[in-house]
Order: structure tokens, then C-alpha cells, then sequence
């Protein structure tokens, strides 16, 4: 038994690269992007920073853009991430004890690791006015072609539908290893005792996952907030404003027209602020605390 | 009326499976298509013509094919490989390692662990800016160190919280069996936790691997040319303005997505493992 | 295993450290619309000096240029070469090289036979000049033309249909009034006996093509007598979009009457406010539309198009109804943290030579920016039209701005018109006047 100094310099040690590695390159993002949140400072004036104090945030609450791409993000928090859980949910219990399982599991991983640049490629491709295989099955109803990316509903209709496209999977397999991993004797136990196949769904697998549906809701809120990827190769935030993400935003003041990093700074740390409140919440809503053993 | 339950559920499995794969047979097909077959109507869902042209930089039926021609995607792979290899590797040893100390000494109890799972919500874009000028500083714009250093920012928060409740599965009396015999604290991680927590540490480098693989906004604000860039940024390159060579494009995508795909299919059993999160206890 | 992998990698690392340096090596960037002929010259100039190598990338507009500024900005030098669009002229001017002065430093590596005044003034100026800095030389010589179906216009049957309809004559209109009229003809929904689907092929999509765009609706009324009575004399610098003394002159009733006009042919356009470049030419293309103001690069993709064959017949080019068509075009400059100077000033040199700005027409269609090639005899019979359409179009030009806050500026006001497009906000000088106050507060910063 080792005595309990030497364990926790032990520890330390073991925990020293992680430590380095975040104190660098984190900690001083974090103080460089509060810092030049108060000062005016653009990249492509060749001018050094000026101290402007709260200009930029009283700037981003005049800024329309600003608060139209908060509200396509809460649009989004709102619509996709609920239908991304439902339908996870849903297909997990489908495809449960189907013949091919394995095979209908495999299929469905797909979406979610195929990088998010080529599942724009192929959905901008299937988006297209005039040809492309969407309108062509609305014709096959007798509707009129939808302008995808040309119109500011569809455009947030098409960004919402491939975000569900792309995480719904996630959200499947999380269930899915959940329900592999309820024991087997509890649920027939109830089955034997009179339950339906749907009353032991409801009360009792569901009950038991629903720490991981807390999970899983959690990251996809904040993973909407950093929504970047579709936008850029999709819509590129098109059209007018219609489908900037946060991020995105944040993007093309920052980095894409002008750097404007004073600006940019001061977009990210409000979003830093949602960000960390989301993960308190998270972190106390699982009491992960327990599950970690701390 | 068992038969009803049965077919319902085989059409909804059936929508179900053709929303989630269309996309991807579109993009497949596409990569094979002549280029006059790229935009027709209706469209052509199953090609008769099949060509390799848009892979050996042949196809484009119009000028811009040069321009467009996938043999330039070579660095870019290389550089993909070696970026998210050396992520997935370095990320699994520093977040093993810190796992072992939370879970085996409670070193900083769950204000470190919080701290650690924060950075992970960190949103990519509010990150870029600084690292763009740290690493200008530095000298580190357009090198692999750029893009791994900022990934493994993003992956080993998630694969520490993953391996902390693995090594937690894994009962602390071994670890006491293990000094008793008179291993240190090296040996006994290396022969007795490790190998049990295999599944957890193959899950954890697969996830890891698949978010570097894709990953778009570091690599394009950190990155400036072939010799760092990676497959999303040179699929990435020309998606707005010009008239885009789809056929190429959909090749280089069905390259960029193809080794990813592989390898967590192969890895999918360790995957689900991991995805527990250690939530649900049995 | 795990071994073996480190190993590896150490070995790649170690590869790739000492794998730096070779011949020289010149990065070139380019956009797509010039990537071609580039890559042409390239080849040919490689072959003159095998010592260099030369790699073009295209790169779309949109990662273009912030790319650029991001590399000047943080002196890195990831380009030696790069094709700027003229209008951020001012923002990366600080980056570029001095062209002059290098040539002067450097005297044995100038071209005697280069004729720097061979180049059509406008086009030396906007794609060479910053203030008194030669940041470029000219490349891709631009100016927007008016593209239509000629097999259509001269239909004898469609002639006398139009006549009817209309109780005028069928011709390539000249004003966009004219214009509104023709392309209602040409579009199946409102005539079902329409050749082509839609008349008119629009790109007004949310990105910096809307903003020029515009200026082929504003430019004719910024430029017509009452309008440079009104704002003054059009600065190269500051463009059509402000008035001599450098105020903006789009929130007045000129900018609206332009948007209203630009309102009043959408319903004759494929999905205008979806399309970009890429899907105008593809509709010319595919002949589902009779007439698209486009750049003349998409020639060449329209050469080889089977419905548009045979070519000479089916496409004619007009100047663009108000004749004031906007400018656009590219230079081609040098890093001023490049590490390969000498040999990128070759290749620029030779690229937008006599030699380079002929191939670059003749095979690519980029535009000429050189008096003699205008004037080449080869040129005269392979595009008769250049120099009765071309000259003219670009020295009536309306101009964007060319300022460093270029594209702060330029978003602002494409946002605002994209969403007076969608009917979100009223075509009204009101709703012009919060762009114009916008555009004052990043200028004044």
C-alpha cells in the first residue's frame, strides 16, 4: 500500500500533460478573447487594438444579425434537437430483436461519421432547384418545387433537416447500447408478470434511460450552439441572414470579412457564458458526481 | 393482427433506412456519373453510364476540370491520416493517464473533472481566433501541430469522462492484489488496467479519430496550404461561386468519408460500449 | 503495436522537417475563374524555367480572400502569388508587394518587351494601382456583358409574335425596362408558347455577387445625366455606390427605382435569389434561358455546351441594358512576405504579357486587359464583338468600392437588399438610409 502523499503526487503526475496541454491552450484563448472584447481592433485596418470598453456588446444588441442568428439557433434548440431524441428513441426501440439488426444498426452509424463537410456536399447537391431529387419527389406528389436555398423558410427548414439527418443517429446508438445494457431478467420478469411489451417500455426501460437521455440532450444543445459545418458548405448563412448559426456568425465577423476580432471576441464570450451555464446544468442534472465516484 | 404490427414496423424500418442512406447512395452514385448525368431530369437515380473519369481527373465536360481534378488530393489525405492518427493516439494516452489518476486517486475531485468536461463545450469558433494568434507566434500556422494540438484540445475532455468510468468498472482490489505481489503503480496500470479496459480505450480513440477526421474550423482558420490542410478544407475550397464540378467533388467527398466510415464500422462494438457514459447502472 | 505506430510517426515528422527545400517552389492562388488559364500559363512558363515550380490552387471567392489577408496579416507567406479581386485592392494593399520599386531593385529580371502602356488605362489603374503602389498587374480584364439566345431574337415566328403581343419590336433590350417586357416573353409561365423556360437568368444570391449585381441596376442611374448632376463625378477609388465627395449615394431614389427594377424581373428568373454563378450558367447552358448578364469566362463552358452549338449562331453578346455594367476583374500580385520574389515577379511578368493576355483570351476567356490584344488581328476574327462590346463596357463601367472596409460594407448592404428581395423589408430610401448609417459607422472607425 503505498501511504497517501505518494498517491497524490502520483496522481498529479499522471494528470500533468492533460494539465499542460489545456492550461496552454485554453486559459490564454480565454484571456485573449475577454481582452479584445473590449477593444476595437480589425485585422485588415493594420491598426493596433483600441480600448473601447463595452462598445462592442452594446454594438451586438443594436446588431440585427446578431439576434437573427440567436433566434435560427433557438429555432433549432427547439426543433431539432426534440425531434433528433424522439426519433433516436423511436428507432431504437424499432430496430430492437429485428431480424438484421446488426446489419440496420451498422447502416444507421453512418450519417453520423461521415464528416460533416461531405454530408453538405451531397445534401446541397440534393437541394437544388432544378434538378435535384427532392423536388423531384415533391413532383411526384403533384407539389411545386421548393426553393431549398433560396427561400429564408426552406433554407432553415433544409439546415434543420440535416442536422436531424446527421445526429439523430447519435442519439440511437447512445439508446441503443443503453437498452443492450438493461439486464434482460428485469424486463421479463415484468413480462412474465402480466405487462405488456409496452408498459414495460414505459416503465421501465425508459425510467432507466433516461440519465442517458439527459446526456444526450445536453450535448446536442450545446453541440447546435456550435453548428458551423452544414451552414458554411449548405447555405453559407444564405439567404440574407436566414440560416446563420451563432458560430457561424461569429465566423464571418471574425474571420471571413474583415477580421474583426474585437467583435468577434466580444460574440464569443456570451456564448462562452451560455456554454458554461449549459455544462453546470449538465454536469448537475446527471449528478454525475455520483457516477464518476467523486 | 400480429401481421399488421410486423408489416408496420417493416415499412417504418424501410422510410427509416431510405432517409438515412439516400443521401449517401446519391453522393456514391454521383462520384461515378458522367458529367452530363450530374443534373437531369428527373434524375438519373441509377446511372447507366458508369465512368471513373471523375477520380482520375478526366471528367467535367467543361473547362474547369483541371482545376477540379482529384489527383491533386494526395497531401491532403496524408495530412488527414497523420492528423487524426496522431489524435487519436496522443488524446487516449493523456486522457488514460488522467483517467487513472481521477479515478484511482481522486486527484481534484469533480471541480477538475467539471473543468475538464467545460472545455469540451467549448464552441470551436471562439477558440480559433486565439489559437490563430498563438500559434502565429509561434510559428505553427499551416503545420500539423497547429491542427493536432487543437484537436486534442476538444477530444481528450470527452475521452477522459469515457475512460474515468471505465477504470471505475474495474475493481480497485486488483490494483491492491497487484502491490501486494509488489507492482508499482507503472506496471500495474500497463499489465492489469489497460488490458481490462480495452473496449473502453479502442472506444474512445475510435470517437476521437472520427472527430479529428471531419473536423472543418480549425483546419480553416489554422491552415493555409497543402501542407497542412486537410480533406474537409479541400472539399471546402470552391463550394460557392463558380460552376462546381460535382462529379470530382462527390469523388473527393466519397475519399474523405470512406476511411471513417470503415473504421467505426469496424469499431462499432466499442463504440456502443463506450457511449454508456457509465449511466445507466445494471 | 503501439510501438510500432510511435515509431512511424516519428518517422513521417522527421520525413517531413527535412523535406523543405527543393527548386523553387511558388505557391499561386487563384480563383476558379481564372484558375485555368493560370494553370496554362503556368505550364508554359515552367517549360521556359525548369528550375521553378509552379502550383495553382483555386480557391472560391468567399476562402480567397480572407485567406489572403489571414497570410499577410500574420506574415506567413503561405503564397507567393495571388489573383486579388480589384475590389479589396485597398484592404491587402499593406501585404502585397511593390512592384515598381522591386522592378527598379531588380532591373535585370524586367522584361524589355513587357509595354506597361500597352494596358487599357481603367484596367491598369483598378487592377494595378492602390494609391501610388502598383500592387498588381492587370489579369482578368472584366466587365459584365449582356449574353441572349441570338437564334431566338432573330426567330422570324417569335418576331411577329412578340410585335403582337407588345406592339413593338423584338429586339436585345437596352434599358432594363426593355428588358422587363422581353424576359416576361421568354418565360413559359406567362407565355406557354415560350422557346425557353424562364427569360432571364439572375444571380441575387446572399453573398458579394448580389452587391455587384446591383450595380449593373444602379450604375445607369448613378451615371445617367440627372445622376452625376445629383452625386458628382464617380470616384475609382470609392466606386458608383458614393458620390464625389465620398458619401453614400445608393439611399436615394435612384437606389430604389434599381432595386424596384431588379424586383420586377424575378418572377422571369430560375430561383434568383438561390442561384450563384455556377447555376445561371448552368440554366445559359442547358437553354432554359434566353438572356443572363454573366462574366465572360463562362464562355468557354458555353462553347462546349451541346444545346448552344452551333455556337456563333445561338449566342450573342450585347452590353448590358443601361450600359453601365459593372466592373470586375482580377490582378495579380505578389506576397510582400513571399520568400520567392524573384521568380514570382517572372511569372507574373510573363503571365499578363502580351503573350499570357492572348492565350488567356483565346483559350479561356478571361478577359484582355492589354490595347494590343484588343487590337491582334487573331483576336479581331476569333471575337469580332471585343472590341465593339468589350472596350466600351469597360470604360463605361460602374465600380464598387475598392476600400479597405470594402467588405465590412459590402455585406451590410447585401444583407439589406437580400432581405428587400425576399419582401421582408420595404424597397424605401428608409430602409436604405439604416444601410447608409451602417456604412458611415464603419467607415468613420
Amino acid at each position: 500500500m503505498m501511504n497517501s502523499k505518494k498517491r497524490k503526487r502520483t496522481g498529479f503526475l499522471l494528470i500533468l500533460p492533460l494539465l499542460i496541454l489545456f492550461l496552454g491552450l485554453t486559459i490564454y484563448p480565454l484571456i485573449y478573447m475577454i481582452y479584445m472584447s473590449f477593444h476595437q481592433y480589425s485585422l485588415a485596418s493594420w491598426e493596433e487594438p483600441r480600448f473601447i470598453g463595452w462598445e462592442n456588446y452594446r454594438e451586438i444588441l443594436r446588431d440585427r444579425t446578431a439576434s437573427s442568428s440567436v433566434s435560427f439557433t433557438l429555432f433549432l434548440l427547439f426543433t431539432a434537437v426534440p425531434l433528433e431524441i424522439l426519433l433516436g428513441i423511436g428507432i431504437a426501440f424499432l430496430i430492437r430483436d429485428v431480424w438484421g439488426e446488426r446489419a440496420l444498426r451498422s447502416s444507421l452509424i453512418i450519417p453520423m461519421t461521415i464528416p460533416p463537410v461531405v454530408a453538405g456536399i451531397a445534401w446541397k447537391m440534393l437541394y437544388n432547384y432544378e434538378f435535384g431529387p427532392i423536388n423531384y419527389f415533391l413532383s411526384l406528389f403533384g407539389l411545386p418545387k421548393v426553393s431549398w436555398l433560396g427561400s429564408q423558410f426552406f433554407a432553415r427548414l433544409g439546415v434543420l433537416l440535416i442536422d436531424v439527418w446527421q445526429w439523430t443517429p447519435f442519439i440511437f446508438l447512445v439508446i441503443y447500447a443503453g437498452l443492450q445494457s438493461i439486464p434482460r431478467d428485469v424486463v421479463e420478469a415484468s413480462l412474465v408478470d402480466g405487462a405488456s411489451g409496452w408498459s414495460a417500455m414505459r416503465y421501465i426501460e425508459l425510467p432507466l434511460l433516461r440519465p442517458l437521455i439527459w446526456v444526450t440532450l445536453i450535448i446536442r444543445v450545446i453541440d447546435v450552439l456550435k453548428l458551423f459545418d452544414i451552414v458554411y458548405m449548405v447555405t453559407f448563412g444564405g439567404p440574407g441572414s436566414a440560416t446563420h448559426s451563432y458560430s457561424f456568425y461569429i465566423y464571418k465577423v471574425g474571420i471571413s470579412f474583415g477580421w474583426d476580432v474585437g467583435y468577434a471576441s466580444a460574440l464569443s464570450v456570451i456564448l462562452l457564458l451560455v456554454v458554461t451555464v449549459l455544462t453546470n446544468l449538465l454536469i448537475r442534472f446527471l449528478r454525475l458526481s455520483e457516477t464518476l465516484g467523486l | 393482427m400480429k401481421w399488421l404490427t410486423k408489416t408496420i414496423k417493416f415499412i417504418l424500418i424501410g422510410m427509416v433506412i431510405f432517409f438515412f442512406l439516400f443521401p449517401v447512395y446519391w453522393l456514391v452514385t454521383t462520384a461515378f456519373k458522367r458529367s452530363e448525368d450530374w443534373f437531369t431530369w428527373p434524375p438519373s437515380f441509377f446511372p447507366q453510364h458508369w465512368t471513373l473519369g471523375n477520380f482520375l481527373g478526366l471528367e467535367g465536360g467543361f473547362f474547369g476540370s483541371v482545376t477540379t481534378a482529384i489527383s491533386t488530393i494526395t497531401p491532403y489525405l496524408i495530412n488527414s491520416i497523420v492528423i487524426a492518427l496522431s489524435v487519436a493516439l496522443i488524446s487516449t494516452i493523456i486522457a488514460a493517464l488522467a483517467a487513472y489518476a481521477i479515478s484511482r486517486f481522486k486527484v481534484g475531485g469533480m471541480g477538475f473533472v467539471s473543468w475538464i468536461i467545460s472545455i469540451r463545450m467549448l464552441p470551436p469558433i471562439a477558440a480559433a481566433l486565439p489559437l490563430y494568434v498563438i500559434f502565429s507566434h509561434l510559428h505553427l500556422v499551416d503545420t500539423w501541430w497547429a491542427l493536432i494540438l487543437s484537436h486534442l484540445i476538444f477530444t481528450t475532455p470527452f475521452s477522459t469522462w469515457i475512460l474515468i468510468t471505465f477504470f471505475n468498472e474495474i475493481p480497485q482490489e486488483l490494483d491492491e492484489a497487484a502491490f501486494v505481489d509488489g507492482a508499482n503503480i507503472g506496471q500495474t496500470f500497463w499489465h492489469i488496467t489497460l488490458p481490462l479496459s480495452a473496449p473502453g480505450l479502442a472506444s474512445v480513440s475510435t470517437l476521437a479519430f472520427i472527430q479529428s477526421w471531419g473536423e472543418f474550423l480549425m483546419a480553416l482558420v489554422l491552415t493555409t496550404s497543402k501542407n497542412a490542410q486537410t480533406l474537409p478544407i479541400y472539399l471546402g475550397r470552391f463550394i460557392t461561386g463558380w460552376r462546381i464540378a460535382w462529379g470530382p467533388l462527390a469523388a473527393a467527398g466519397l475519399v474523405t468519408m470512406l476511411p471513417v466510415v470503415v473504421f467505426s464500422l469496424l469499431m462499432q462494438r466499442y463504440l456502443l460500449q463506450g457511449l454508456t457514459f457509465g449511466a445507466v447502472k445494471g | 503495436m503501439r510501438k510500432l505506430t510511435i515509431t512511424s510517426m516519428i518517422f513521417i515528422v522527421l520525413v517531413f522537417g527535412f523535406s523543405l527545400g527543393y527548386a523553387t517552389e511558388l505557391a499561386v492562388w487563384s480563383s476558379p475563374d481564372n484558375a485555368d488559364a493560370l494553370f496554362e500559363l503556368a505550364q508554359n512558363f515552367m517549360q521556359a524555367h525548369p528550375e521553378i515550380q509552379i502550383e495553382v490552387t483555386p480557391l472560391s471567392w468567399e476562402v480567397l480572400y480572407p485567406r489572403i489577408l489571414q497570410d499577410i496579416t500574420a506574415g506567413v507567406g503561405a503564397f507567393d502569388v495571388t489573383t486579388w479581386d480589384l475590389m479589396t485592392a485597398g484592404a491587402i494593399a499593406p501585404g502585397m508587394l511593390d512592384l515598381e520599386a522591386f522592378a527598379q531593385e531588380h532591373p535585370d529580371l524586367v522584361d524589355p518587351d513587357f509595354d506597361d502602356d500597352d494596358f487599357i488605362p481603367t484596367a491598369r489603374y483598378i487592377y494595378g494601382y492602390w494609391g501610388d503602389k502598383r500592387i498588381g498587374q492587370p489579369f482578368y480584364g472584366a466587365a459584365m456583358f449582356f449574353f441572349y439566345r441570338q437564334d431566338l431574337f432573330q426567330d422570324k415566328a417569335l418576331q411577329e409574335k412578340f410585335q403582337a403581343q407588345y406592339g413593338r419590336e423584338l429586339r436585345v433590350p437596352e434599358t432594363w425596362q426593355e428588358a422587363k417586357e422581353v424576359a416576361q416573353f421568354f418565360t413559359k409561365k406567362f407565355n406557354p408558347d415560350s422557346p425557353t423556360e424562364y427569360g432571364i437568368g439572375l444571380m441575387f444570391p446572399r453573398t458579394h455577387t448580389l452587391f455587384y449585381m446591383f450595380l449593373n441596376f444602379f450604375g445607369p442611374y448613378r451615371r445617367s445625366p440627372e445622376g452625376i448632376e445629383k452625386f458628382g463625378e464617380v470616384d475609382l477609388d470609392w466606386g458608383d455606390l458614393f458620390t464625389a465627395d465620398h458619401q453614400p449615394a445608393f439611399n436615394s431614389e435612384e437606389g430604389v427605382k434599381a432595386i424596384q427594377d431588379m424586383i420586377d424581373l424575378l418572377p422571369y428568373s430560375s430561383d434568383p435569389l438561390g442561384s450563384d454563378y455556377g447555376e445561371t450558367l448552368e440554366a445559359f447552358s442547358k437553354g432554359m434561358v434566353a438572356m443572363v448578364p454573366q462574366w465572360t469566362a463562362c464562355m468557354a463552358s458555353w462553347q462546349e455546351s451541346p444545346d448552344l452549338q452551333p455556337f456563333e449562331e445561338k449566342v450573342g453578346i450585347a452590353i448590358m441594358p443601361g450600359k453601365a455594367p459593372v466592373s470586375g476583374g482580377w490582378g495579380v500580385g505578389i506576397n510582400a512576405f513571399s520568400k520567392n520574389q524573384e521568380a514570382a515577379f517572372q511569372f507574373i511578368q510573363y503571365a499578363t504579357s502580351k503573350e499570357g493576355d492572348k492565350i488567356q483570351w483565346l483559350k479561356y476567356r478571361v478577359g484582355p486587359t492589354r490595347k494590343s490584344v484588343i487590337e491582334d488581328p487573331e483576336v479581331i476574327a476569333d471575337a469580332p464583338w471585343l472590341k465593339d462590346v468589350y472596350l466600351p463596357s469597360l470604360e463605361g463601367a460602374s465600380h464598387r468600392p475598392r476600400i479597405p472596409e470594402e467588405p465590412r460594407v459590402e455585406d451590410v448592404l447585401v444583407g439589406t437588399i437580400s432581405e428587400i428581395l425576399l419582401g421582408q423589408a420595404p424597397n424605401s430610401i428608409e430602409t436604405l438610409n439604416l444601410v447608409a448609417e451602417e456604412w458611415k459607422k464603419v467607415l468613420s472607425k
